[in-house]
């Protein structure tokens, strides 16, 4: 369990969260591996071509099908019944799963400077804090008015 | 103006005060304060939601398989703009130019599904004035649907420099930056999607109106 865990987080013999100190415009990173550990590496490896070490067309078509294999996942729990409190919950996370996604490979904020990610995680967290808020106030103190 | 210095691995490094290049960090900036103004929008729909006491509702109207084909067709032109951004890096003119092209192509077929379904609901009579969720609904998809025009032209524009050979490897960032904006877009469009068409489609009247409404 310990080794799957180092495996999943460890990243170049570095925490896999820990962001990049490259510079902004490398053409291509050389810590590109999305996730750390041996098979993982290899597999990527074998698909990126060539044993590169940075991301490749055959890396960008998986991130692409696993962005519609979770799109087709969401119509598929759409038209699912049962699911109750959960319907939302879990529509949420894969909607973050594809977020992060397209963030983090597609836009390369895995791979870039850690400014640009700091730049847009503020935002993001600054955007859902005051936003939170304001629904909690709509919510509990104020009653939209009914206006058409 | 910022010059390009050499590191000892041969990664180019901005000669600025911050070490980055100020036209990549503009666009993030810009990037972060479009998710206020999305946020915005997306807060006023979630705030108003449930609250149009005249239909259309969205549970009749929302078509989510129609949607879910034109989400799909978003996402793939993420796909396709990270593989012209690779092909521009690598030097391979054609086939970046051929992605760039995919870009452009699949953002205007998404374009067309919006104006499709915008046709559609004022047909079945939803409007921006018909109730407060076409307010809040064609505000949100209407801004979105400006985002991708302007994403589409700006990449039509760099399809015809890759054609032409004036965007190239060493100039890359013009596609890099263009990208950026391309997939914010896209993620955007991600939360859109969940948000009023997947969580919002069974949405009716507002509890105890039904029997007021239909009498």
């Amino acid at each position: 369990m310990a080794n799957l865990w180092r495996k999943l987080t460890y990243h170049d013999g570095n925490g896999w969260w820990n962001l990049p100190h490259g510079p902004s415009n490398e053409l291509n990173p050389p810590h590109e591996g999305p996730i750390g550990g041996a098979w993982l590496m290899n597999m990527f490896r074998t698909m990126t071509h060539g044993g590169v070490e940075h991301a490749g067309p055959g890396f960008y078509w998986l991130v692409g099908a696993a962005l519609g294999i979770i799109t087709l996942l969401e119509v598929w729990l759409f038209g699912v019944e049962g699911l109750g409190g959960w319907y939302i919950p879990i529509l949420l996370g894969l909607s973050v799963l594809k977020f992060v996604g397209v963030v983090a490979f597609f836009m390369h904020l895995r791979f870039d400077h850690r400014m640009f990610t700091y730049i847009f995680t503020s935002a993001m967290i600054i955007g859902i804090l005051i936003f939170s808020l304001i629904l909690l106030f709509a919510e509990i103190a104020f009653t939209p008015p009914n206006v058409f | 103006m910022t010059q390009a210095a050499t590191t000892e691995h041969h990664a180019p490094v901005e000669d600025t005060s911050t070490g980055l290049n100020s036209r990549k960090l503009m666009m993030w900036a810009f990037l972060g304060s479009d998710v206020m103004f999305f946020g915005a929008f997306i807060a006023t729909y979630l705030v108003y939601r449930g609250k149009s006491l005249i239909g259309p509702y969205p549970s009749e109207i929302l078509n989510i398989p129609i949607t879910s084909v034109s989400t799909f067709v978003l996402l793939m032109s993420s796909l396709a703009m990270v593989l012209g951004l690779h092909y521009v890096k690598t030097g391979e003119k054609n086939k970046a130019t051929l992605w760039i092209l995919a870009v452009v192509v699949l953002g205007a077929i998404f374009m067309g599904f919006q104006f499709v379904e915008f046709r559609e609901f004022a047909h079945l009579g939803l409007t921006p004035r018909t109730n407060i969720f076409g307010t809040t609904f064609f505000i949100l998809t209407g801004i979105h649907g400006a985002h991708v025009t302007i994403g589409v032209l700006w990449m039509a524009f760099l399809a015809y420099g890759s054609h032409k050979g004036t965007l190239r490897a060493d100039n890359s960032l013009d596609l890099e930056i263009a990208g950026l904006y391309w997939h914010f877009v896209d993620i955007v469009w991600i939360v859109i999607f969940t948000v009023i068409y997947l969580i919002s489609a069974t949405d009716g009247p507002p509890p105890g109106m039904e029997s007021v409404i239909h009498g």
